[in-house]
Formats: C-alpha cells, sequence, structure tokens
C-alpha cells in the first residue's frame, strides 16, 4: 500500500463530508483527512491558530476546496493560500458543485491546481474522489514541508 | 458715320438753344414794329425784357446773352433816337444797365431753378431705384420659407413676410405697428436684456424661442437677429428670422423620453438578469447537492442492504437512483440552456466544416457498432459564436444519431441549402423516426417532447437550446419531418 500524505478537506455540508469519505475509504484513501467546515477553519488549521493552535506545523499533502462556504468563502481561501509563501506549494483542488464558468475561470486566475466538479452519480463521484485522492495524496510528490506517514 | 452722328447729336440742342434765343428776339422786335405801327407807346422795352427773360429761363445763360445782345442791338436800332442808327445816347445807358441787370437776374433765378428741379428729378429717380430695389426685396423675402419680419429699436413690427403669415397666423396688416414680443407672446430661453446686450455687441444673437400663433397654440422657432444700424451707426432695426422646429423639438422630447424609457428598461433588465445569474449559481450549487446526495445514500443503502431487499425494493431503489440521475440531467442542462442567454456571444469567422468535423469525431464513441451513411458537404464559413453554434451541431447531429437508432441502416445528411445572401443555411436530414408535422411548433419549445420517455431519452431542452442560440445570431430554425421517414432541420447564420 502507498504512503499516504494528509488531506485537508474543506467542506461544510456533513453530506458531501461523509460522502467523500466513504468514497476515499472505499480505496483507503481515509487515514488522515482532516475536515475543516468553513474558510476561517481552514485557515485556521493552515496557519496553526484557534483550536489547530497546537498541531504539528507540516503543511497537508493536498486541500479539498469547496466554494461555496460559510464564513470565508472557497475563492478567499484559495486566494490567501496562493499568496503566501508557505502556503503556495500546497496542491489545491477545487471541488464543487459549481459548472459555472466564472468559478472556474476565478479559480484558475488564483492557481488552483485541479478543479472537480463533484458528478451527482454516485460512482463518479466516487471515481472522482479517488482519482483525486490517489494522485495528489499518493502520486504527487509532496511539496516540501508536508510529511508522509 | 458714328462719331459725326453723336456730334450731330450733341450740337442739335445747342443750335436749338440759340435759335430760340434768336427766334424770340426777332418775334419781340416784330411785335413792338407792329404795335409802334399801330401807335402803342413805350411797349417796345416790356416785350424786349419779356423775349430774354423768356429765353433765359427756359434756354439758360449762353442763349440769354445772346437774346440780351441782339435785343440791345434791335432795341438801339429801331426804337432810340436817332433811328436806325446804333448810337448810344448817354440817357439810354440806365435802360442798357435795367436791361443786363434783369437779365442776369433771371438767368440766375433760372439756374437756380434748373438746379433744384435737376436736384429734385435726380432725388425722385433715386427714390424710384430705392422702391424698386425694396420691392424686389422684399418680395423675394416673401419667397423664402422662413419667418422673417423686422421690427424697429422699439420693437414694434414694421415688416412682415409671408412666411411669418403662414407660420404665425397674422396678416402683415394686423402685425405691423405691433410690438413683437406682445403679438407673438415670445418666451425667451435667457432674460432679454442679455439677448439684447449680445445683439447690440456682436450685432447678431441666435438661440430657440417659442411664439403663440394667432390661433393660440404653440411654435418653436430656432430664431436668428440681426440688427440694422443706421449710416451714423446708431441701431435702427432688428431683423428676426425664424424657422418652425415644432416638429424637430417634438421628436426630440419624443426621442429624450423613449431613450429614457429604454434607460430605465435596460436597467430593469441587468437587475432581472443578475437575479436570473443568481438564480442560476444558487441552483447550480444547491440544487445539485442534495441530489447528489440521494443518489449517493441511495447506492449506499442498495449495496449494504443488497442482501435483504426483495426484486420489488431493489426495482424501487433503482427507480429512485434513475428519477435522480434524470434531474440531474435536467437541472445540467437547464443551466446550460440559461447560459447561453446569460453569456456575452464571442463573435468571429467560424469554419462550419471544421466544426462539424469535431463534432463528428466527438460522436464516434456514440456511434460505434452503428451502420450509418454519413453524406456532409461543404458549408463554407459563417459569422458566429463558435462554441455556441458547435452546441448548435451536437444537438442536431446526436439528435439524428438517437433518433436513427432504431434504423438497420441509418443515413444522416448535413449540407448547406439555398438561402439569403447574407445567410448560410445549414441542414441536417435524417431517414429516422422523423414526426408529425402537426406538433412541430411544440419542437423547439423547452421540456417538449414528441416522443416517449422509453422510446427515446432526453430532457427536451436540445432543441430549445438550438434555437436559442441561432435567435442570438440573427437566425431562424425550422424543421420537417414524416413519421418513420425522418427529419430536417435547418438553421441559418450570418455570412462573415
Amino acid at each position: 500500500m502507498e504512503k499516504l500524505g494528509r488531506i485537508l478537506m474543506v467542506e461544510d455540508d456533513p453530506k458531501d463530508v461523509e460522502l467523500t469519505m466513504t468514497a476515499l475509504e472505499e480505496y483507503n484513501l481515509a487515514n488522515e483527512v482532516i475536515v475543516t467546515r468553513d474558510g476561517e477553519e481552514a485557515l485556521d488549521y493552515l496557519y496553526c491558530r484557534g483550536n489547530y493552535a497546537s498541531r504539528s506545523s507540516d503543511n497537508p499533502a493536498v486541500m479539498l476546496l469547496d466554494l461555496k462556504l460559510p464564513k470565508v468563502d472557497g475563492l478567499e481561501v484559495l486566494r490567501q493560500v496562493k499568496s503566501d509563501e508557505t502556503l503556495r506549494m500546497i496542491p489545491v483542488v477545487v471541488l464543487t458543485s459549481s459548472h459555472e464558468e466564472k468559478d472556474v475561470v476565478a479559480s484558475y486566475k488564483l492557481g488552483v491546481n485541479a478543479y472537480v466538479v463533484k458528478p451527482v452519480d454516485f460512482h463518479e463521484f466516487v471515481n472522482a474522489i479517488k482519482e483525486l485522492g490517489v494522485f495528489w495524496a499518493v502520486i504527487n510528490a509532496a511539496p516540501p514541508g508536508s510529511v508522509r506517514k | 458715320m458714328a462719331r459725326s452722328n453723336t456730334l450731330e447729336r450733341r450740337i442739335q440742342p445747342t443750335v436749338q438753344r440759340y435759335g430760340v434765343a434768336l427766334l424770340s428776339v426777332v418775334i419781340a422786335l416784330e411785335s413792338a414794329l407792329f404795335l409802334k405801327d399801330q401807335k402803342f407807346q413805350g411797349v417796345e422795352f416790356p416785350i424786349f425784357m419779356f423775349a430774354m427773360a423768356l429765353t433765359a429761363w427756359y434756354e439758360g445763360t449762353g442763349p440769354a446773352i445772346l437774346a440780351l445782345v441782339l435785343s440791345g442791338i434791335a432795341f438801339n436800332y429801331y426804337f432810340t433816337e436817332p433811328l436806325h442808327t446804333l448810337y448810344v445816347t448817354p440817357s439810354e445807358v440806365p435802360y442798357y444797365v435795367m436791361f443786363i441787370l434783369f437779365a442776369a437776374l433771371v438767368t440766375w433765378f433760372s439756374a437756380v431753378r434748373r438746379r433744384v428741379e435737376k436736384e429734385l428729378l435726380q432725388s425722385r429717380d433715386d427714390l424710384e431705384k430705392e422702391v424698386v430695389e425694396r420691392t424686389q426685396q422684399a418680395s423675394l423675402l416673401n419667397l423664402t420659407h422662413d419667418t422673417i419680419f423686422v421690427r424697429d429699436m422699439s420693437d414694434s413690427i414694421t415688416y412682415w413676410n409671408r412666411g411669418a403669415l403662414e407660420l404665425y397666423g397674422w396678416t402683415a396688416e394686423q402685425a405691423i405697428g405691433k410690438i413683437s414680443h406682445e403679438i407673438l407672446q415670445t418666451v425667451f430661453p435667457i432674460a432679454l436684456d442679455d439677448i439684447n446686450a449680445e445683439l447690440l455687441r456682436t450685432g447678431r444673437w441666435e438661440g430657440e424661442l417659442r411664439h403663440k400663433k394667432a390661433d393660440g397654440s404653440e411654435v418653436v422657432v430656432a430664431s436668428r437677429w440681426s440688427l440694422r444700424r443706421d449710416e451714423n451707426q446708431h441701431p435702427s432695426a432688428i431683423m428676426e428670422t425664424s424657422n418652425d422646429i415644432s416638429v424637430q423639438k417634438r421628436r426630440e422630447e419624443e426621442i429624450r423620453s423613449l431613450n429614457k424609457e429604454l434607460a430605465r428598461w435596460s436597467a430593469e433588465l441587468q437587475v432581472a438578469n443578475k437575479e436570473l445569474e443568481a438564480f442560476a449559481y444558487s441552483v447550480s450549487h444547491d440544487l445539485r447537492a442534495p441530489l447528489r446526495h440521494m443518489v449517493g445514500f441511495a447506492e449506499l443503502l442498495q449495496k449494504k442492504a443488497s442482501s435483504v431487499l426483495d426484486d420489488k425494493s431493489h426495482r424501487y431503489m433503482t427507480m429512485i437512483l434513475e428519477s435522480a440521475k434524470r434531474m440531474g440531467d435536467l437541472i445540467d442542462d437547464l443551466l446550460a440552456f440559461s447560459r447561453i442567454g446569460r453569456v456575452e456571444a464571442q463573435m468571429t469567422v467560424v469554419n462550419l466544416d471544421q466544426l462539424v468535423n469535431d463534432v463528428l469525431s466527438e460522436a464516434r464513441q456514440e456511434i460505434e457498432g452503428r451502420d450509418i451513411t454519413w453524406r456532409i458537404g461543404t458549408l463554407s464559413a459563417c459569422y458566429g459564436d463558435r462554441s455556441m453554434l458547435r452546441v448548435v451541431l451536437v444537438n442536431l447531429v446526436f439528435n439524428a444519431i438517437k433518433f436513427t437508432r432504431q434504423r438497420a441502416r441509418a443515413e444522416i445528411e448535413i449540407g448547406r441549402a439555398n438561402g439569403g445572401k447574407q445567410e448560410v443555411v445549414v441542414f441536417v436530414r435524417d431517414n429516422g423516426a422523423g414526426f408529425d408535422m402537426k406538433y412541430v411548433d411544440k419542437l423547439f419549445g423547452v421540456f417538449q417532447r414528441l416522443h416517449h420517455a422509453d422510446a427515446f431519452e432526453g430532457t427536451g431542452i436540445g432543441l430549445a437550446t438550438v434555437q436559442r442560440i441561432i435567435h442570438r445570431h440573427g437566425g431562424t430554425v425550422r424543421a420537417e419531418g414524416i413519421v418513420d421517414q425522418g427529419a430536417t432541420f435547418y438553421f441559418s447564420v450570418p455570412t462573415p
């Protein structure tokens, strides 16, 4: 079995969290997934502050980011991550319901690494998550600073 | 000849004048001699005096001198002692002096009279000329369509042309002598004092005025004023030339209000568009999520409970999943459909032949294992949004593939039909299920389907999308079909 990087999931919908976790579990990729429920919490995690003040300061191997989030939205999180010297190396995958071109364009302009639309079909969804998880958390050479187990 | 002629003409009056002098003296002499014979005493002197005065009066100084000399000689010769000599006695000298003085006086009077007469004639001629000129000018001013009137410096109207009569309805007789601003109830754009100041400074002014006509209705005129000065450079009159611009004004007003309305509509439309966009965005995000959960958890349930579910329950689960999936498709298609209206078209020259090739290679997977005869004509280029036109062709080609599914040997033809000069008409023809022309009106409506879902799948948005895209290009769509024989879809797009 491949070594797994830590996955940071930013998702406010618990059902989506559960489905994503199920999909990851299906392929044994759910070993270490940190779930944050809004943009602020995600940024707290990344900057080791608030509830995450005591965590080890390594970066996740990949961040799965929803766009529509309470408090700080996904595009804002993306902007902050990509404009921060220490965080910009984290691969960010936008995982969203939105087909909207303006979201896609905005995300790529901010330097997103991949943009994935959550398919309605569960099989497709599972496949998408699997491919994402395998590619970013396993195959892709993790950026320096992220710890592999 | 011509020269002697002119000489003659110049000499003739002179000869005539001196002739008159000679003749009048001769007549006076004859009359005096006759009266002397009749024993009339002391009449010779007045007779000669009269003849000489007559000559002086009518013929001027030269003939007067001649008459004076001749009269003197004749008088001396025939009527003073010694008779029939030219001897002058000292007692006669006062007579001659009187003679000469009288002649001089008469001549002088005559000269003055002539000069006055000449001047009078001259000024009469001038006046006549001026009158003719003025009359001509006035009739010229009457010919013009412009409204022209002249007023003096106390605003009293002195001239009123036909155009003024036609515009305002007042005749020249009614208008002349009236105060122009009063009879016309002029409304000035700025203070009259300011207008007059400019008029005095520059000699002219122009602007828009509102006047009242004789019938009480209002008229807007573009008016040009010019100041006339007399020979001493004192302002003497003001000429107002005006054109009726009421219609123009009304149109401007209409255009302005229409523009205002348009701006309001446009703003409302923009708001509506924004709302629609927000709505579509929300649909895109929020409507798909629960659907995904339904499908996801239903599948998980199906998997988990697979062993405890009977056949009927399995079928229910399948139907739940199918319906949810169909709803997902509907949402996606609807979003795509609404996007056509929301997204700005990127107009370029589009090579339709290349576009058809792209679409066909996309369809390759779809037609695997099918026996389809393709007839692809040359389409040339058009002007449009490439990605939108691609959607059109994808819809029509995939429809053709779909509806010929039940044919053992499908035939699909794509070509160019005859159309106007400014358009490219493309058709896609198949020998598939076709449709009843009775329902052709429903074909391009959203969610309109002419086939049962179990015969041909679909959301009923494809052709509506096609129509919407073509309409955005300013083109038209139409369809022809015969049940079980096939259908042909035509669309037109502008040429580059």
